[in-house]
């Protein structure tokens, strides 16, 4: 069995990593640098950073963490939010991302997959699907920080991506997203089932068995972490500055998120490794 | 800490540049990215990177006159490194949407993982095994079973076996991740995204200019 | 050519202006006194000072000044009065099981000690994520209830009565909700009755007392002729639209009477603790499994709040077509005053989402109140007030907008 890649994932907005629920809420955490150079040192595999204002607001923030952050991680960055057009990618990955993760832009224009894919390299291109529950028990394609509907069911469009090039698919359960419930195991499995590039699950990890779980029943081949890592962090590290920008009300009160068992990224390996999953130590 | 040693990295049109210039600014290389002759010649070291289709690449390779600068500087001896797509053009010839032919540098084929027993292509991290004595060349103070960044579908097969530094398995394959012969070096995996152990294998490549010198 | 004077209708200020910190404008109504409410009476509307700053963006400032700790002292101080150890309930939370009453009532049982009633005016529609988290509410929170339905035969009439007359469809909601706390709490005998969080009483903790709400009610009781519910005097509600008192009364006040022998007091959560709504979000997730909306809500960006009734789109809708305020911009002066936006981002927001038409149950709104969807849309022309909006090209715009971009801008 191939090594499976732990991936914490940094929500950004503006200066600030922030933490939502079911992608919604912007909750301040600390400075995104601080939880990428941790995160670094300690075993990630790779890095993901989503700006999920970029698409709804018309702001990029990412160039600037990207760029510093590039300089002292040597372990592959995936960016994403808010890239609408080619020379949107290109500079992104001129100030050091080594992928891009496209979703609104995919979804709006699907030829865009095809010419990145083309220009950059397919294994650049991550296709990124926000997947929302609908009251009818189908799952649809969010865009817009699973704010826009699109009405495009989400195994179907998996599929497409995968034939317009895509190199990955980054596949977000927004029901379970940063509520600890655990991820969308039989979605996740469908879709990693039905195309044949690799799928990073992403949504929901509560405890060591989620992971396990996702990994094992899912067919996931690479997890991407966000709560857990996040709030595991902050527990024994201050992440603050003196900010105009971001309500730092939450992390003033030293709290938690109580229906999360929080863990770091080698505890999450040496776990997956006692139960016969493989990773890079 | 610069160690006044430059090395050029082809521009091509393909690949992401950038990470390899930054790992090469960690160990201290100047480094310049470039598809100049006389710049490229004047270097001490040269890193042909990239990420994309063989046949795409082969093209902007003859399409920029290329081909021969590589050759060129690879005659000088001085020290050269493949990477990724990279070390794949060295080749004679790559299956990849059809037969292309490749640099011929190195005698061998370019094939594709099957998908039969993994998904292709390969995204991850995966550890490299000795195929013979590293000694003082591109993975020296590398481990043994070390484990590096890999992106890819195809791999080499090298006609002459004695030239693999490094095999890596994967679908049931145990492919050669790593190649040198004299002083052509050539790895599979992505050494600037490989952690502090990739950046290793840049220090041996700054270190390699040195000692020629 | 000599300058149009646009009639500002509804007694709205002329003078279109927007805050300089967030994106309200001067055109934001207060609380509308609701059986005063007829398309006669002026509205009071947000002030703006001679800075260019809204009150409750000055109030958020000295939100950060007060002293939170003192402020539990008194809190602990009011509930120690209260409190009740015999299983009997010692307080009334009012809420329908959003972000706010869940928080509410959450933190007065488990941090403090109480323990509340909650007690409910349900949506007049409920969605059924609304319904879900209603449930989960009473269910994973822990909490007894009471839920009041009134009518549904009176609650239609009046719904649409206000919609036709002062496309108001909110209006019954909001003063069934407002009234049935004390009603319910002079009834147990629960004199102590909490809101979650309040933007329009600046710095008060008691918004009312016996006092004030027996004022209200007697005015209520002695002047029915005087009183509108729906946009129509009470006599006409009884002889033209067949209405009875029995209808009518859940929607007004306690009897005063009974207010009289009461001691009931209301008080805010929001002057005890620093309440951030978004942080109230995840506290709702957190302790009783609350779910955001599936999908933006229409009109705005966000999704956590205010989710549970299917006509409350069309309320923002409505406040959009009478004071150029929709919901986009009621949710992102709340986040930048609470720091989680920037104004340059409100401003975009707003340009984008701010007066989308609620298409999702506009329909299915309409039919339950049998009210003909062209019908409507020819009330809420009628109801645009000249100094906010022109017609251009055959199609409605607000003159000014918070973005610049608006017809007269």
């Amino acid at each position: 069995m191939k090594n499976i890649r732990i991936i914490p994932r940094l929500d950004i907005k503006g200066p600030d990593l922030v933490k939502g629920i079911h992608l919604e809420g912007l909750r301040v955490l600390g400075q995104p640098e601080d939880f990428a150079e941790y995160y670094y040192k300690i075993g990630a595999d790779e890095l993901i950073y989503i700006d999920v204002v970029a698409s709804l607001y018309g702001r990029n923030s990412l160039i600037d963490i990207i760029s510093k952050t590039a300089r002292k991680i040597f372990i592959p960055m995936t960016v994403g939010g808010g890239l609408r057009a080619l020379d949107d990618i290109k500079n992104v990955l001129r100030a050091g991302a080594d992928k891009v993760a496209l979703n609104t832009a995919a979804i709006t224009n699907p030829e865009i997959i095809k010419e990145a894919s083309k220009k950059f390299g397919s294994s650049t291109i991550v296709v990124s699907i926000e997947a929302i529950k609908q009251p009818d028990g189908r799952y649809f394609a969010f865009v817009e920080n699973a704010r826009g509907q699109t009405g495009i069911e989400v195994l179907s469009w998996a599929k497409k991506v995968e034939e317009l090039g895509a190199g990955e698919i980054l596949f977000t359960s927004v029901d379970r997203e940063g509520t600890g419930l655990g991820y969308d195991i039989e979605l996740t499995k469908k879709v990693a089932e039905s195309v044949s590039i690799p799928v990073i699950a992403n949504g929901g990890a509560g405890n060591l068995e989620d992971l396990e779980k996702i990994i094992k029943e899912g067919k996931a081949d690479a997890v991407a972490i966000a709560s857990m890592l996040h709030y595991d962090f902050i527990k024994n590290n201050l992440s603050q500055r003196d900010s105009s920008e971001g309500n730092t009300e939450f992390l003033k009160s030293g709290k938690t998120f109580s229906k999360i068992k929080t863990a770091g990224v080698s505890e999450i390996k040496e776990y997956l490794a006692k139960n016969g999953i493989n990773c890079r130590k | 800490m610069k160690n006044n040693k430059k090395v050029a990295i082809i521009d091509y049109g393909m690949g992401n540049l950038f990470s390899v210039k930054l790992a090469c600014e960690k160990v201290g290389f100047d480094s310049l990215i470039t598809n100049d002759k006389p710049e490229i010649l004047q270097a001490d070291a040269l890193i042909l990177p990239g990420v994309g289709a063989f046949g795409d690449a082969m093209n902007a390779l003859k399409k920029m006159d290329l081909a021969e600068t590589i050759k060129e500087f690879i005659k000088s001896g001085k020290p050269f490194l493949g990477i990724c797509l990279g070390m794949q053009l060295l080749m004679s010839e790559s299956e990849e949407f059809g037969m292309h032919k490749g640099l011929d540098i190195i005698k061998g084929k370019v094939v594709k993982f099957s998908n039969k027993n993994e998904k292709v292509p390969q995204v991850g991290w995966n550890k490299i095994i000795k195929a013979k004595d590293w000694g003082n060349g591109l993975l020296k103070n590398v481990l043994n079973n070390e484990y590096m960044y890999f992106v890819h579908s195809f791999y080499c097969q090298p006609v002459e076996k004695e030239i693999i530094l490094s095999k890596t398995n994967y679908a049931k394959i145990d492919y050669c991740s790593s190649f040198q012969k004299e002083n052509i070096f050539a790895c599979q995996f992505h050494p600037e995204k490989s952690g502090e152990k990739g950046l290793i294998i840049y220090e041996n490549l700054a270190n390699l200019c040195q000692k020629k010198n | 050519m000599p300058e149009e004077k646009l009639e500002a209708k509804y007694g709205l200020p002329e003078k279109v202006i927007f805050c300089k910190k967030c994106v309200i404008s001067n055109q934001r109504p207060a609380s509308a006194v609701e059986f005063k409410h007829t398309l006669n009476v002026g509205h009071r509307t947000m002030n703006i000072g001679e800075d260019g700053i809204c009150d409750a963006c000055k109030f958020a400032e000295k939100k950060e000044q007060i002293d939170w700790l003192e402020r539990e002292k008194e809190l602990l101080k009011l509930l120690e009065k209260y409190r009740k150890n015999d299983g009997s309930y010692d307080c009334i939370v009012s809420g329908s099981g959003g972000k706010d009453s869940v928080q509410t009532s959450h933190l007065l049982k488990y941090k403090y000690g109480m323990n509340p009633l909650t007690v409910t005016w349900p949506p007049i529609l409920y969605t059924d994520y609304g319904l879900k988290n209603f449930n989960n509410w009473i269910e994973i929170g822990g909490f007894d209830n009471i839920t009041f339905k009134p009518n549904g035969r009176a609650m239609r009439l009046l719904t649409k009565l206000a919609i036709e007359n002062l496309l108001h469809p909110f209006q019954t909601f909001i003063l069934g909700q407002k009234n049935l706390a004390p009603k319910i709490a002079v009834k147990y005998g629960i004199p102590l009755i909490f809101y979650g969080e309040n933007e329009a009483e600046y710095g008060n903790p008691i918004a009312d007392n016996a006092t004030s709400l027996r004022d209200k009610s007697y005015f209520t009781a002695q002047n029915l002729n005087e009183l509108s519910l729906g946009g129509a005097p009470v006599p006409e509600l009884i002889s033209k639209y067949g209405l009875t008192m029995d209808d009518i009364t859940p929607f007004l006040p306690l009897d005063y009477k009974e207010l009289e022998k009461s001691n009931i007091q209301v008080h805010y959560m929001g002057y005890y603790v620093k309440w951030t709504p978004q942080e109230s979000y995840y506290y709702a997730v957190e302790h009783t499994g609350f779910q955001a909306r599936p999908f933006r809500t229409q009109g705005t960006y966000s999704k956590y709040s205010s989710i549970d009734d299917k006509i409350d789109d069309l309320h923002y809708y409505t406040t959009f077509i009478k004071f150029g305020i929709g919901r986009a911009t009621y949710d992102a002066s709340q986040e930048i005053r609470n720091k989680h936006l920037t104004r340059e981002e409100g401003v975009a927001l707003v340009k984008k989402f701010d007066g989308e038409f609620p298409d999702r149950y506009f329909n299915e709104v309409m039919d339950y109140l049998e009210i003909k969807p062209e019908k409507f849309l020819e009330l809420c022309d009628q109801f645009r007030s000249p100094h906010l909006w022109k017609k251009v090209n055959g199609e409605w715009k607000l003159r000014h907008t918070v973005a610049k971009d608006g017809a007269d801008d």
